[in-house]
């Protein structure tokens, strides 16, 4: 257990959450809170709402009933943009990148809401501080790529990297902003052994080296187990465990849900 | 003449030059500069920190890591304490550090990283002899901190935090640690290569190392305006010889960011001077090559002149004017040679169509010869004018070398004295003996003193080969051959005892994969691209066109394209990734069997070990290659070619 994780104040904090599309009911009154400075993972079958939920936190979805607080304020009903602000940052499921732009572009862009030069103070490069302030960004960038291991591919143009690769720059997309709370949707679906080694490796540092909390949705259940300080259950937009790894994976719920009742 | 030790040198330049630059390292995407002024700070703050924790004269200090310039700093340090310094390449297998680590009785490690430490404690109780393990990056370091950590684990920064502290409490510590390194003592371990066993640490002495840096620096002069880049592993004798120049000629050493971004970081640099082992070199020609199989018609036709032109110009020994401007230029400044003045290669034999290749590029590539016993380098081409790629070149003025019990054409073990070479190997008298003879470094290799006072080396004396006729070959020579065709990665050519020569050939797998997506070959893997039928054609043909070159009893009759690539980590080639014949021979023998008794297919059912330590089991079925007589009168059936 990450010794930073304080159990007094819940970072985020997630009240009987639910999420309808045309009747179809994605999310039924889910409800949790994660501390500042934990690894805490979404588990569950496909379709069970895991991504839906994390949309609700990052506020691409409005919920249609409950609430999340962030850090002590209300932020259902605000924007992205907002809640980026407020220090929100998130990974796809499926890549979203920049294709055409560099990594170290597309890694600055996690950045951007940060800037507070604006389009008469860039024109003024050099009077308007605008100059100093993208010499800073670019140190807290370079910061990333040295911290993910990405300096070989910094000036590659983002779309003709592998898989793998890519996925690393958009976790160094997310991790530029600084964020409070990091949201990971699948980081290591679709990898390799080692590719999948490494991105643990990357997301154990940040949360022990940078403190940073992290909310993660992941389908390797090793992997699950291994890292997260707490681990939430979904089933059919219902939470159906939550704890610490071995109570959850010894939950005769989960164990029929999702780990398969074979045993 | 007053080349003392490596600490005495960097107190001089720091004293009379300060400010200029010495050092630059890329990190965080920008190249920071250390001036001779910091290196010293840096140095003397590690060397009291090193003195407070007890290291002393006659410890062993073993570094490990990426070169960096913490790593420097560290071996000086070692040195101004009157300790030795024991480079540990860094992707040396956790036993091979154990070896080190354990034979040394090394004191204190110096580690780059997380991933060294983890090196390290792995050994458990083989470390017993090291009281602190120094780290320099923290990241990742959570791991070993808090209960039950290791407590011989110590950040660099700590260390050299206890030196600055040492030095304000007496500001003459530092003079008085300086004033007491002895020049005539041990301050170098430098591992060889051991082609055959665990590597020996041969001891260098700091005067005389550096003497012979400095004989090698006036033959091939630097100033302080050059660059270098440091690209080959700190532990090997090349580097810490370039190490022992940039003191004396204080030019300027530049560290990579990563290991895989030094191709970049060398064409930020463009590098004045570069000493690389032939590896290196046929991997960038190579890499051209392969660059320009993808490369449009027009490219190609443009390239194809220009080279050709080189080629002539290169045989009336000039340069083409011509040739320069079309692709010369060019090729230099993609590879980051356009400033090179020295280039040369080392440690193996070059291939001379490779040696053709880049001086008809304009790079001025020469040969030289050394080994870890003798400093390195001591015989050499001279830079200017042109070469004779048969020879290694003259060695230096006050080497002396001999040819031991040469037979009628003048062949004979390479026997070699002079003042810079090493006291003998570390702990290991029966080593030092039975190499270090009356003062007489044997070398083990074979070659030929010629007329001119050029060397010609030819392999090393125990891999002379003798045909069951009794005629002599070179394996090596063959294989080097082989080696320049662009589809062929690694090969052993075998023949010892036998009627006649055969080999086992390791496709490049970058290129081969490249030539079979173009013509529509499906494959998944190494060893199911290797086994296809396709790519057989494709070696044969390529055996049969080196077999043209080779003396009619040394021509390769028959092969097997291997399975996997040769690799280090399983013992088939060295570090410096030469080949290990003993290990393949055994490791083979039913292959080899098979060559000699001609059996049509081998059915192979083996397990191999990944580079990231996973194990994996391979199938397959190898075919014997019998490639067609060059003389006409084929073994067998020529297939249409597809290339």
């Amino acid at each position: 257990m990450n010794p930073q994780a304080n159990a007094a104040a819940p970072l985020l904090d997630v009240t009987d959450v639910s999420l309808v599309f045309k009747g179809v009911s994605a999310l039924q009154g889910v409800s949790f809170q994660v501390r500042a400075g934990e690894l805490f993972s979404i588990i569950g079958p496909n379709g069970a709402g895991k991504t839906s939920l994390l949309n609700c936190v990052s506020g691409r979805y409005q919920p249609s009933a409950g609430s999340v607080d962030f850090d002590g304020r209300r932020i259902s009903g605000r924007s992205p943009a907002i809640r980026a602000q407020l220090g929100i940052a998130r990974t796809f499921q499926n890549l979203a990148l920049f294709a055409h732009m560099s990594v170290i572009d597309n890694v600055k862009v996690g950045r951007h809401h940060l800037m507070k030069k604006g389009f008469l103070a860039g024109g003024l490069y050099w009077l308007g501080g605008a100059r100093d302030e993208e010499y800073a960004h670019h140190a807290a960038v370079e910061e990333v790529i040295d911290f993910l291991e990405i300096q070989h591919i910094r000036n590659r143009t983002a779309g003709t990297l592998p898989y793998g690769l890519r996925k690393r720059v958009e976790l160094a997309r997310a991790v530029a902003a600084r964020p409070r709370l990091l949201l990971l949707d699948e980081p290591m679906a679709g990898m390799n052994l080692e590719e999948k080694e490494d991105m643990a490796r990357y997301i154990n540092d940040l949360s022990r080296e940078w403190a940073m909390t992290i909310v993660m949705i992941e389908h390797d259940m090793g992997v699950v187990m291994d890292m997260s300080d707490r681990v939430m259950v979904l089933n059919f937009g219902q939470k159906i465990a939550e704890g610490a790894p071995a109570a959850v994976a010894a939950h005769p719920q989960v164990r029929s849900a999702y780990l398969g009742s074979g045993e | 003449m007053t080349p003392r030790s490596m600490p005495h040198l960097l107190d001089a330049n720091a004293r009379a030059h300060p400010d200029a630059v010495a050092a630059r390292e890329k990190t965080l995407g920008i190249w920071r500069t250390f001036t001779w002024g910091e290196c010293l700070r840096r140095t003397r703050a590690l060397a009291l920190g090193l003195r407070s924790i007890g290291v002393g004269p006659g410890d062993v200090v073993a570094l490990l890591g990426q070169n960096r310039p913490a790593w420097v700093f560290g071996e000086i340090a070692a040195h101004a304490c009157g300790a030795l310094s024991l480079g540990v390449y860094r992707d040396s297998l956790t036993e091979e550090v154990g070896f080190l680590i354990e034979f040394c009785g090394a004191r204190v490690v110096i580690v780059e990283d997380e991933e060294q430490v983890d090196k390290l404690l792995e050994l458990g109780e083989r470390t017993a002899s090291v009281a602190h393990i120094v780290y320099d990056d923290p990241r990742g370091m959570w791991k070993h901190t808090g209960e039950g950590a290791d407590p011989r684990l110590v950040p660099l920064a700590r260390i050299e935090a206890f030196g600055e502290q040492a030095l304000r409490d007496d500001p003459g510590a530092w003079e008085r640690l300086l004033g007491a390194v002895d020049p005539g003592a041990v301050a170098i371990l430098c591992t060889t290569s051991g082609t055959t066993s665990n590597p020996k640490p041969a001891m260098l002495r700091s005067a005389a190392f550096l003497g012979h840096a400095q004989a090698m620096l006036e033959v091939d002069p630097r100033t302080p305006d050059d660059e270098y880049v440091s690209v080959l592993p700190l532990p090997w004798i090349g580097e810490q010889v370039a190490l022992g120049s940039w003191l004396l000629a204080r030019f300027r050493f530049n560290f990579c960011e990563e290991a895989e971004t030094t191709a970049a970081d060398m064409r930020e640099i463009g590098p004045t001077a570069l000493l690389w082992p032939p590896r290196a070199w046929e991997a960038a020609a190579a890499d051209v090559k392969a660059r320009m199989m993808d490369a449009t018609w027009i490219k190609r036709a443009l390239y194809g002149w220009g080279l050709a032109l080189g080629y002539r110009a290169l045989e009336r020994g000039g340069r083409s004017a011509l040739a320069d401007l079309i692709v010369g230029r060019a090729l230099r400044d993609r590879l980051g040679f356009s400033r090179i003045a020295s280039a040369t290669t080392g440690g193996a034999p070059l291939g001379p169509e490779v040696f053709r290749f880049f001086r008809a590029i304009g790079v001025p590539l020469r040969q030289v010869y050394g080994q870890t016993e003798l400093c390195g380098v001591y015989v050499m081409h001279r830079p200017g004018g042109a070469i004779d790629f048969a020879s290694v070149g003259r060695p230096l003025d006050y080497v002396e070398l001999r040819i031991e019990n040469p037979d009628r054409t003048g062949l004979g073990e390479i026997v070699v004295r002079h003042p810079g070479m090493f006291a003998g190997f570390y702990r290991n008298d029966e080593a030092t003996r039975a190499d270090l003879r009356d003062g007489w470094m044997h070398t083990g290799d074979a070659g030929i003193l010629r007329d001119d006072g050029e060397l010609v080396v030819v392999d090393r004396v125990r891999d002379l080969a003798q045909l069951a006729g009794g005629d002599a070959f070179s394996p090596q020579f063959v294989e080097n051959k082989l080696k320049f065709s662009p589809y062929v990665g690694e090969c052993v050519a075998l023949g010892q005892g036998r009627e006649f020569v055969t080999a086992l050939v390791c496709i490049r797998f970058s290129i081969v994969a490249k030539w079979a997506e173009k013509n529509r070959l499906a494959f998944t893997t190494y060893s199911d691209l290797s086994a296809r039928d396709e790519v057989a054609a494709l070696l044969r043909r390529e055996v049969e066109a080196v077999n043209a070159q080779l003396p009619e009893n040394q021509r390769v009759r028959r092969f097997f394209l291997l399975y996997k690539e040769l690799d280090p980590d399983d013992g088939e080639l060295t570090r410096t990734r030469k080949v290990r014949r003993g290990t393949v021979n055994e490791r083979y023998a039913s292959l080899i069997d098979a060559l000699y008794e001609g059996r049509p297919v081998v059915d192979v059912d083996t397990t191999i070990t990944l580079a990231d330590g996973r194990r994996s089991r391979i199938v397959t079925r190898l075919k014997l290659q019998t490639p067609a007589d060059p003389a006409g009168a084929p073994h067998a059936p020529r297939e249409e070619a597809r290339a």
